[in-house]
This record gives structure tokens, sequence and C-alpha cells, in this order.
């Protein structure tokens, strides 16, 4: 049958049974890596993606990033992938820039239907520990690759179904949890072939070639509706920004700038990371620059669902490898953050990735008159560690995310984190587990950011320790505030400290290890806040006074912040009208216009000491980029 | 002597099963349901079985009810008037909630979170402190919390939970709270959640004691009002409610804990589903409700329906034991729509009663499922007993429109509507089953509810399962379900214990302390000891795991053997959920301890078919519509017309009242002696 033939016999019945098939593999793949797999990273904070492939390799999923299927293609070609093979990798290096770091081991699977190759099916987890130079295998001051664990090339873990039996032992052996890793690894090829049964079934139940025709359809429709929902609303145009990692883990702390040059027209957007600083000697690098980018392009993308018309028509759009036909990308040379030089350490490379979608965000926000959602920094890693009462050791380690970022349709959600259905941990759960108290579980009043639609709220944990223990934190945005977008302010930075049972307080940098924590003494967290957006003394007074009534906002914040001016009568606080008016009166005329960026007092000050430097052809992203005036603005969120 | 009656409210109608417990005849109807006032429609369920079965109310010797007023409660989310008093420190249990976005990578950017069912300015801290192993820290502070009760009340509040901090471990300052509330302020509301659900992990408590509490009121006015009006309960017959699950409860105790109503219409069809599957000769089974606006799907293994604790209404968790019910927006009522981009759609968007299917002729102008059915030869153009003619021409004219949109038939057009709505359905199937590792191939699929026998065969398909049970009266087969249901009542207590170093005195003393409890209070629901019987579980985990799994101790198995039997078959459940276990080389640990309490009830005597005289003879044939073969003469049965014996091969349709089940060519059915029809695949 020729390939028109198969676009003729697929008909709308078809396409939306497919369709639903592969929306439902997806979710059924997941359902399995959660079932059976046994790291915490991976069953409980839910660290792993999977995706579903065609022939070509081109994703067919849309829910979630994905690694690549390129190095099967490179390493084997194409007369060499069989029925029963079972693809693996972690080399971030080796993998097409798939792979960032090394605890994501990456199974893939081909698809066969009698005999012809229809697809490919892919798991990859966050594993407990892959060796390198500490338990976990996410080493803060690691100066190269091999330091933060095994690395493997793309390799067949099993040929034609036989394992290599070789390969596991090593691969096992060189984990300190040999049982986890090897049990993960047996539940990701597990979940993988469900994925592929499920295509199997499709092929079928219509035919190998309707079914071909089918991913055609999937992956252009999403590059149609990128066309005909998203690109319009950008303004053509060139637009740069850049954002910043405080610290790299083994240099004393200085910003690390990562450089966006935006190319809108009308058909595209190309990304271009020329100006992103050095590679740094520790492990805050990422591997993208292979591949044709097709790794980043398709993990910036969905960035872009943010201008849809509305957050529930956001949440429906597919990112598939559509978005390969709307996007490209432009790397620098060899040797900076985005194009690290073979066996630079990368396992902080979280930090970059959350950054990448925070310069593209801001390059849209310029280019569609500061409609987008302003920034929020969501993974971070803290805990204690220390020998328990009976002597056993332990080890309390959290993900906790941080205040959403407000954007034009509403405020900033509190405390979300960026990778879907992650939780944190229950008060009762942890107190039962571990010699602590929790204190206090609660949003970090004033943290997110002032704006006409306020950040979302970080956390304000506090956690009296029972027993002496052993502190360390792994964030960013300790120092930088979360940027504020269209005259919004910025959110509240990450912040830790140990208040000993002398009540003498401590703060601890956010990369941080072997902090000691003596019984008795109380660790806060504060997360941060999401950045605001539009500006504050525009949001409507009422809702001023409901925050403060909650006590997510502080009577003085409402004040200096919003204009607001609330009395508090008996139980009740009210809005003085009048004072509010003059207040907000005064302020307006006092100050000057509003920048589209606030990027925080630290960074203002870094600025102001001359540390912020350019280099050739660039030149300050912020200067000259103002606020919609207040009826844009207006517009906009309406 | 006299009449049993059962009666599930639906949304639009109400389904009533009399049982004459004289002589076993059976009388089955519908009447409109009565959202405004639900007591409405089962009196005149009431009313309608005793004339039918000719008897007097006075009749009535027990009363059965599924409702939705809870769930109602819910979906309306009129949650003004309600409060939450929390341990100080944790006023933003709820607004924090699991930090968890839901769905895709990177929705934080955009999604919105949901507002919470209390509003922060009604959530109040109260100091006093439990720590896990139940030892107070600090005592409670009686006056602050009388004061925040107080403001709540001024602020309009009626409806109070509270939920401290370990409470599980030591209900003492709830329950002192809880009386001071009741001197205080009588009139509120209240629930505590170490009554509610005595569970740790204090976000879903305190969830699950909001939703007890907001409910509470919608249910203790409506089982009030609809007992007096019927004359049942304090005095009368019995008023027993079905609970989510799966055993039914005095009136009266489902007041008292009305979160436990929340699936109470679902539940009882899996039980019907689960009597007819026992007499059938089935014990692994999957149930398929399908409805107008939605179908139920639930996995049930060795006639054992699955529960799950892990429930969400709305997004809402909801920690009370429930069976494990699966929902999907696919009905008979679902339309079929184009989207944007020219994608052809079926669901989630139902036409529902009003206007309803184009066919009805009330105004419908969009397409649905049942409209695609008739024009497929599938539904006969007049509904047995619903007296409703419906209208092909219009039907097939609504086809003609979207197959226009395609270059389709409308018959073509119609059967890819069916297999949409079919493959819809599969999708929520596997969330039942592969999901949580099960292959559906190996079940039998029990379809009912008004369009199951419709779906049953396309469903069947795309699973590769080769059985399908139809029970007789698939229609009601959620009220006959309220028949065959005991009464249940489940006990839970939070006790974090590791194998190495346990007690087994204190973990079976615990299990003790709950069965008194239980036996006791289901002795109080008028069960005699003798048909009580007692369930011990536990949630079990390795240590280390954020989530259990439920270790079942086979009955009488008591004392130190009960224990050893919990730490022994604990590597073996986790093997059968997750693939895989650690035996020998991870420690255990035990985090819930739960007692399920059954008084049996006498079941209804199983109605049997008289033998059959030869071979069944169709009523009719018609022209029917299959998307392989096209248009092929079908020969119509009538249900009642099928006998015990009889073996008839597809492509066929049987009809009855209230359903139509639809058998396309590769599929032979065959009827029982209860008048069960087991379709076959043959090839």
């Amino acid at each position: 049958m020729t390939k028109k033939d198969a676009k003729a016999m697929l008909g709308p019945i078809e396409l939306e049974v497919i369709v639903g098939a592969v929306r439902s593999a997806e979710l059924e793949i997941e359902a399995a890596v959660e079932r059976t797999a046994r790291s915490p990273m991976i069953r409980d904070q839910h660290d792993y993606r999977v995706a579903l492939f065609d022939a070509k390799g081109r994703k067919l999923t849309g829910r979630s990033y994905s690694a690549l299927v390129e190095p099967v293609f490179e390493y084997f070609g194409a007369d060499d992938i069989h029925e029963g093979d079972v693809f693996f990798w972690n080399d971030p290096y080796n993998s097409a820039g798939g792979i960032g770091h090394v605890p994501d081991l990456c199974t893939t699977i081909p698809i066969f239907h009698e005999g012809r190759l229809i697809g490919f099916s892919q798991v990859f987890g966050h594993h407990d520990d892959v060796g390198g130079s500490v338990p976990g295998s996410l080493p803060v001051h690691a100066t190269d690759m091999w330091s933060e664990g095994l690395v493997v090339p793309p390799i067949k873990l099993y040929e034609r179904g036989v394992l290599n039996k070789a390969a596991y032992t090593i691969i096992g052996r060189n984990s300190r949890l040999a049982d986890h890793l090897e049990g993960d690894v047996d539940a990701e090829i597990g979940a993988a072939r469900l994925g592929s049964a499920r295509v199997v079934a499709m092929a079928e139940r219509y035919g190998a070639d309707v079914l071909e025709a089918a991913f055609d359809a999937i992956v252009e429709n999403c590059a149609e509706t990128l066309r005909r929902e998203l690109l319009p609303k950008i303004a053509d145009g060139v637009y740069h920004w850049e954002d910043y990692i405080e610290n790299d883990g083994v240099d004393p702390p200085r910003l690390h700038a990562l450089r966006l040059t935006m190319t809108k027209t009308p058909e595209k957007i190309t990304l271009d990371f020329t100006g992103t600083d050095p590679e740094t000697k520790g492990p805050i690098n990422w591997p993208i620059d292979y591949a044709e980018g097709r790794f980043v392009r398709k993990w910036m993308a969905p960035v872009l669902r943010s201008l849809a018309d509305s957050p529930e028509r956001a949440a429906e759009i597919d990112m598939n490898e559509g978005v390969l036909d709307v996007i490209d990308v432009v790397f620098p040379g060899k040797g900076t953050l985005v194009t690290p030089t073979f066996g630079r350490p990368t396992g902080m490379r979280f930090f970059i990735l959350l950054r990448a979608l925070g310069v593209f965000a801001a390059c849209l926000s310029k280019a569609t008159g500061g409609r987008m959602p302003a920034d929020h920094e969501t993974i971070r890693i803290w805990g204690l560690h220390g020998r328990a009462e009976s002597g056993d050791f332990y080890l309390f380690r959290e993900v906790l995310g941080g205040g959403g970022p407000g954007r034009p349709w509403a405020d900033g959600s509190d405390v979300v984190h960026i990778v879907p259905n992650s939780r944190n941990l229950p008060a009762e759960f942890s107190e039962t587990r571990y010699p602590i108290r929790i204190e206090r579980l609660g949003l970090n009043r004033d943290s997110g950011g002032a704006g006409y639609r306020r950040g979302g709220l970080g956390y304000d944990k506090r956690i009296r320790v029972l027993e002496d223990s052993t502190l360390l934190s792994n964030a960013d945005r300790a120092m930088l505030n979360t940027y504020g977008v269209n005259g919004g302010e910025p959110g509240a930075p990450y912040a830790i400290s140990v208040t000993g049972p002398e009540g003498d307080e401590r703060q601890v940098a956010g990369m941080a290890d072997g902090i000691e924590a003596k019984a008795g003494s109380v660790v806060r967290i504060a997360t941060t806040g999401g950045g605001g957006w539009g500006d504050a003394l525009r949001r409507e007074p009422a809702t001023v006074c409901r925050d403060v009534e909650s006590g997510l906002v502080s009577a003085a914040a409402a004040r200096e912040r919003y204009g607001v001016v609330v009395t508090r009568e008996g139980a009740d606080w009210r809005v003085d009208d009048a004072a509010t008016l003059s207040l907000r009166a005064e302020m307006a005329a006092r100050r000057g216009p509003l920048p589209l960026f606030d990027r925080g007092p630290y960074f203002e000050d870094r600025k102001a000491e001359g540390a912020i430097a350019w280099p050739d052809g660039w030149s300050d992203p912020d200067a000259g980029w103002l606020a919609q005036s207040e009826g844009a603005a207006r517009d906009a969120a309406e | 002597m006299g009449l049993r009656i059962a009666i599930d409210t639906g949304g639009t109608f109400t389904d009533v099963v009399a049982i004459d417990e004289a002589d076993g005849s059976r009388y089955a109807l519908k009447t409109p349901s009565t959202p405004a006032d639900p007591s409405v429609g089962l009196l005149d369920g009431v009313r309608k079985a005793a004339e039918a079965a000719s008897a007097e109310q006075d009749a009535l010797a027990c009363l059965l009810h599924g409702s939705t007023t809870a769930t109602n409660a819910v979906l309306q989310h009129q949650f003004d008037g309600l409060g939450l008093i929390v341990t100080e420190g944790f006023r933003h249990v709820i607004e924090i909630a699991r930090q968890s976005v839901p769905d895709g990578y990177g929705n934080s950017f955009f999604w919105v979170k949901p507002p919470r069912l209390v509003p922060l300015h009604l959530v109040r801290e109260v100091k006093g402190r439990m720590t896990h192993r139940g030892e107070e820290l600090e005592a409670l502070d009686e006056q602050r919390l009388v004061e925040a009760v107080g403001a709540l009340a001024e602020r309009g509040v009626v409806c109070v939970a509270v939920c401290f901090l370990h409470a599980y471990a030591n209900d003492a300052h709830e329950r002192r709270a809880g009386a001071l509330i009741a001197r205080h302020y009588p009139d509120l509301f209240v629930s505590l959640s170490s009554v509610v659900l005595p569970e740790y992990r204090e976000y879903e408590r305190a969830m699950t004691t909001l939703i007890d509490v907001l409910v509470k009121p919608y249910c203790q006015t409506y089982l009030r009002s609809a007992a007096s009006r019927i004359g049942a309960g304090e005095g009368g017959a019995p008023f027993l409610i079905m609970q989510s699950n799966g055993g039914v409860v005095r009136h009266a105790t489902a007041g008292e804990r009305p979160v436990t109503m929340l699936l109470s219409g679902p539940a009882a069809g899996v039980l019907g589903a689960v009597h007819m599957a026992r007499l059938a000769g089935f014990e692994d089974v999957l149930t398929l409700d399908v409805g107008g606006t939605s179908t139920d799907i639930s996995l049930v293994e060795g006639l054992k329906p699955q529960l799950t604790s892990q429930s969400l209404v709305e997004h809402y968790p909801v920690k009370t034991p429930m069976l494990d019910i699966a929902t999907v927006g696919a009905g008979g009522g679902s339309l079929a729509w184009v989207d944007d981009y020219g994608a052809l759609k079926v669901g989630p968007e139902s036409a529902g009663a009003d206007p309803g299917p184009i066919c009805y002729g009330r105004g419908g102008t969009r397409p649905t499922v049942t409209d695609a059915a008739l024009v497929l030869g599938r539904l006969p153009d007049r509904l047995i007993g619903g007296g409703l003619t419906l209208d092909a021409a219009a039907a097939r004219e609504g086809f003609v429109r979207l197959g226009k949109r395609f270059d389709l038939s409308p018959e073509e057009t119609a059967a890819g509507v069916f297999e949409i709505a079919a493959a819809n359905q599969v999708h929520g199937i596997r969330q039942v089953t592969t999901s949580r590792g099960r292959e559906p191939g190996r079940y039998v699929l029990a379809a009912f509810g008004g369009a199951g026998g419709m779906f049953a065969a396309e469903v069947a398909d795309f699973l590769a399962i080769g059985r399908i049970l139809s029970p007789p009266d698939p229609g009601n087969l959620s009220a006959f379900g309220l028949h065959v249901s005991d009464i249940k009542r489940d006990y839970v207590r939070t006790l974090v214990r590791q194998q190495a170093g346990a007690d087994a005195g204190e973990i079976d003393g615990a299990w003790r302390e709950l069965e008194e409890i239980g036996r006791a209070e289901v002795m109080a629901e008028g069960v005699t000891a003798t048909r009580i019987e007692l369930r011990r579980s536990a949630d079990v985990r390795y240590v280390g795991e954020g989530h259990e799994v439920p270790v079942e101790i086979p009955p009488g198995v008591a004392g130190a053997d009960a224990v050893a039997a919990m730490w022994s078959s604990f590597h073996r459940v986790h093997a059968d959920a997750f693939g895989f276990d650690y035996e020998g080389r991870q420690d255990v640990e035990v985090v819930n301890l739960r007692v399920q309490v059954i008084g049996r009830v006498e079941r209804p005597a199983a109605h049997e078919l008289p033998g059959g005289d030869g071979p069944a003879a169709p009523v009719a044939e018609r022209p029917v519509y299959w998307r392989d073969t096209g248009w092929v003469a079908c020969p119509v049965y009538r249900r009642e017309a099928l006998s015990p014996g009889n073996r008839l091969d597809g492509p066929l349709i049987v009809e009855e009242y209230g359903s139509t089940v639809v058998v396309p060519a590769a599929w032979r059915i065959a009827c029982d002696r209860y008048g069960n029809l087991v379709m076959e695949k043959v090839r």
C-alpha cells in the first residue's frame, strides 16, 4: 500500500481511536512505572518520564518531555534494530542531548508488527544511586562526570530478547543500592513493553499503514495547533534575555549567565543560546548541542502553552515531535554551560533546565506585551541525616516546591512543583519515621511577588530536630529573586537557617552540606515565592484585604507594596477606601515608569556594583523594556 | 411477612425493585427522580411498589436505599458555612495540600489551584499537641478553642471540622473539643477527624473530615425527613442506606458519618453484578455499568469487589474505604461533535435527559450515541416498556449532517461514533486493570445499566475479552443489588510498628479493640451475634516505602497467629500488586489496622426460570449495520422468551424492558436458568 492509500484509509474514526489509545498508553506506562519501580524518587516524587515514538523516532505522546531515540539510530543503525532488543544508556554526552545527568537511566525498546518496525517505547527515571562519590549520585562538589556515577553509553541490554548478563551485573554492582537499581530497570523495561503492546494492538486492529498515517497526523496536528493558536499571539521580531545560576558548587558563588536570543517570524521561532557563559568546574552544565538540538526544542516548547486562550485549553495542548516544525535552535561553540566539553559534571543541571524555561518565557513576555507568567522556581532538595537513637542511619530528604508565577489570568498557585504529581511528605508521616517534629507547615507570608496578580507563596516550614543531625541543602535562587513581569514585583528567594537550642540563628547557604544541627535546634526553610504579574497598585483593594485577612499578605505589605490601607475592626478587616485612594495616587506619582521585568534587590545591588557584565554584541536585556500601560495590562488580563 | 423495597435514586430516574417476602415475587419499576427534594421520589417509589404488589404501605418490611444526596452536596459546590479547626502551626494544611500539580510536566506555569473547601479566614489554629505515639506534649487550650469556634459561628459557619495533629493516635483533644463545641454551640454540625478517619496523613484526614461535615446537614435532613414520611426507621421497618464500601447501615448510622454515603449509587450495581456472577459461576469479573452520561467500571476478583482508599470526589481526596470504581464520561447520551481541528469526538458532554438524544424528539439537535445505535438498527424504534417512540429519521438526518464533514455515509459515521465511545470506555477499564497489573482478557465483562448490553461486545473486542455476562433486567441491577447487600462497617486505627521488635500482643490487642467496638455497633444495627463476621486486615509496607498494600487475615485467625499471618502474607500481596517483593531482605512495617464487621443479611431466593420448550423464536427481523459487513438482516429476540439452555449465534439483538443486548456475528449467547445471558466469542 502506498502512503497515499493509507492516508485515504485513515478516517476520523481510526484517528480518534488511535489518538485516544496513544494517550491512554502513556498513562498506563506511567502507572506501570509507579507500580513496579523501587526508588522513592521514581515512585513518590514521580521523577521519571515515558514516551512513545514512531518508527522514525518521532515523539507521539504529549503530556511530558522525554529523552530521544536518536542514539539507537546513531549507535546501531536501521539494520541492527530487532524485535526483543532493549537499548539502554545514561551518558549525558552520548545521548543526543536527551539525558542530562547520570542518575537518569534510559530504556528504549523497538516495537514490531509482523516483522516491521512501527515505533519505540521509552522510559527513563531518576534512580536512587548509580555510584559515584556520594550516596544518591548528586555530589554538589563534583568536578567531572565520573565522580557522579557509572556512565553507560548506548548499549543493548537485551539483544533479541536475550539479556546481556555481563552489562546488567556491572551496572548493578556500581550502585550502592543494587537491588533498587536492578528492580527499577526491570520495572522500566516492563512498563515500556506494556506501551509496546498497546501500539501493536492498534496495528492489528487497523493495519500498520493506517497506524503510520495516524502518527503523521498526530505530529502534524501538534504543529498546526502551535501555528494556529499560539504563534499568532507573538509579535515578530528579535528578543533577547538572560538569567543566572548563583553557584556551581565548586568555585566561589558568582552569577553564571544563560543567554537566549529569540527570533520570531510568522512561521517559526529560533532560539539562539549564543553569549551563554562558559562551562563551569562544578555540576551545573547541560550538554544539549546534539541532534540539531531536538531535545531542547521539545523541552522548551511547552512554555508556549501559557499563551493559550485559557489554562484549561493550555492543559489540553499536547506537545509532541510536531514542535520541531516551528522551533529551531542555535548553539554557541563548545565550552559553554549548554555546550560543555566531554566529561564536565552535570548533576545539578536542573537549575539551568528551569532557567532555560524562564528566559524563553521572558523573551515571549517582550513579544506579547507582557502577557506571559512571571518566574517560579520549583525544584530544590533539602534534608537531614544522622544516626537515630537506635543507631540506624537515616536520611530525610524532601523535594519542596515554591510559589507559582503570577499571570494575567490568576494569582500564582502556592507551593507548586513543576514535576506533575510530585508530593510532599505529610508531617504525621515524617514525625513517625524520623527524629523530628514539624512545628509549622505553612505558607510564607509576603513571599509571593506583589502584583495585579500576585505570585504564589512558598513554604515556611519549621522542623525541630530531636537528635543531633546533619543538614544538607541543594537550592538555587537563594540570593536572586524570582523575577516579576509587566510591573509585577519579584518573589522572595529561598532561605534556610538553623536556630540552636540557645536561640542563636545561623543562615545556611543554598548549596550546602555537612551543616551541624544539634538536638533541639529548629531548622527553618522558606522556599521561593513566585514573581508577581502586573502593577500591584491596580490589584483590587478587596482582594488585597482578603489576602491580609487570610494571613497571606501582611498589613504592612498591603500598604507598602499595594498601596492599600486596611484597618481591623474587631475580627474583621476592612479597606479604608479614602486612604487607599490617596496613598495609591501618591505612590504612583512618586515612582517612575514600571519595568517589564523586576529581578529584585540582590540583582540590582550586583548590577550597581558592576558585577553584571555582558559579552560583545550583547546588551542589557532589561534596558528600555517597560511594563504595558495599565489599560493594556488590563486588556491582556481580560 | 411483608415487602422489601429497594430504591436506587439516579439523576433522572429512581429505580425500584420490590420483593415480596411471602412468595419471593419481584416487582421492578421506574419513577422520575425529584432532585429538589429526593424524598418525594423515594416516597413515590415506595407507593408505586406497594401498588404493584397490591400490598398495604404498612406491609413494608424493609426499605433499602442507594442515594446520591451526599455526592450531589459535594458537586453543587455550595461550601458556605464550612469552618476548620487545626493544630497551631498547621493553618495552611489544606492550602498546601500535597503540593502536587496534576497532569503534564510544566503545568505549574498556567495551572490555577482550585479554591479550597474552606477559605483561610475560616481556618483557625488551637494550641495543644500530641506526639505520633499518642503522648500529650502540650495541653489543649480550651479557652482558645471556644473563642475560635465562636469567631467562626459569628461569620456564619454552621459546619465545623476538627482535625488535630496525631489525633488518630490519641483522640482526647478532639473529643474534648467536640464536647466543648456541643456545649457552647449546640446548633453547629461537627465532625472530628478521629471519628471520621483515624488514619495518619493530616491533609487527607482533614479533607475527608471536611467532606463529612459538609454533607452532614444535607444527609441528616434528608434521611430524617424520608424516614418520617415513610414511617421507616425508629419503631418502623428498618431503613437501610448503601455506603461506598458496598454494605448497608441503618439510616441514623449513615447520618452520623455521611462521608461513607458518597458512592451509595454505583456501589449497589457492583453488588448486584457480583450476585448474578456468582449464580452464573464466574469469580473474576469486570463490571461495566453504562448509563446516560457516564460509565462506571470496577474490578471484582474471587467475587470480591476491590476496595480503594485513594478515591477523589471532584479533586478532593476521600480516604474512607470505597469500592474501586472508575468513571468515564461516555454513555448513551454522550454527544458526537467535531473539534476546531476537524477531529471527531464523542463525549464527555452529554445530552442528558433534557433535551436528550435527537431521536427522543424533545428538541435535541446534536447526535448522541443513542441516536447512533438507532441509525445502526441496534436499538428498536420503540423502547419496550418506555412507551417512547423514537424518531429514527431525525436521528439519521443528524448523522447525514455529521458524516458530510468527513465524506462518510451516515451509517459509517454512526458506527464510528459507537466505536469511539467504546474506545473511551476501554481507556477507563485499563485504569482499573492494566494500571493495577491486571490483564482484562482474563475477566468476564458484566455489562448492565440501560446501555451496557449495547456496548459490551464492542468493548470486549478492544480488550480481547472472550466472555460477557448480561444479567436479567440490567437497567434495574443497582436497585436489585441493594437486596443482596450485607450490613458492613469499617474500623481503622493507625499503629505504625516495624516487624523487627513489634509486640504481637499490642497489635492483636488493637485489632481486638476495633472488633469489640464494631461488634457492639453492628449488633445495634439489629444483627444477631451469630450472623456477625469479623474481617481483619492491615495496611503494610516495606520500611522506606511511601505507600501501603492491604493484607487480609484469613477469617477465624486471631491472636499472635493473625499478626504472624500479616507479616508472612504481606510479601505475596506485595508481589501480586507490584510485581516484586523483598522477602527476607527488608524490614516490614504495619501502618493501619483495619476491621470490617459484616452482618450477614438473608439473600432473596435466586429466581429461577422455568425450563424452556425448545429453541427460541425471534419476534422480528431487522437490518443492522456492522462496520465490517455493512447491513445484515438480524433476528430480534425478546429476552423474556429465552429459556435456560437456549443457545443462539450472532448476529442478533435481544430486547427487553429498558435495555437492548447487541450480539455481533462472532459471538454466541446462552441463557442460564437464572436468566443470565452469557455471551462467548466463538471466532
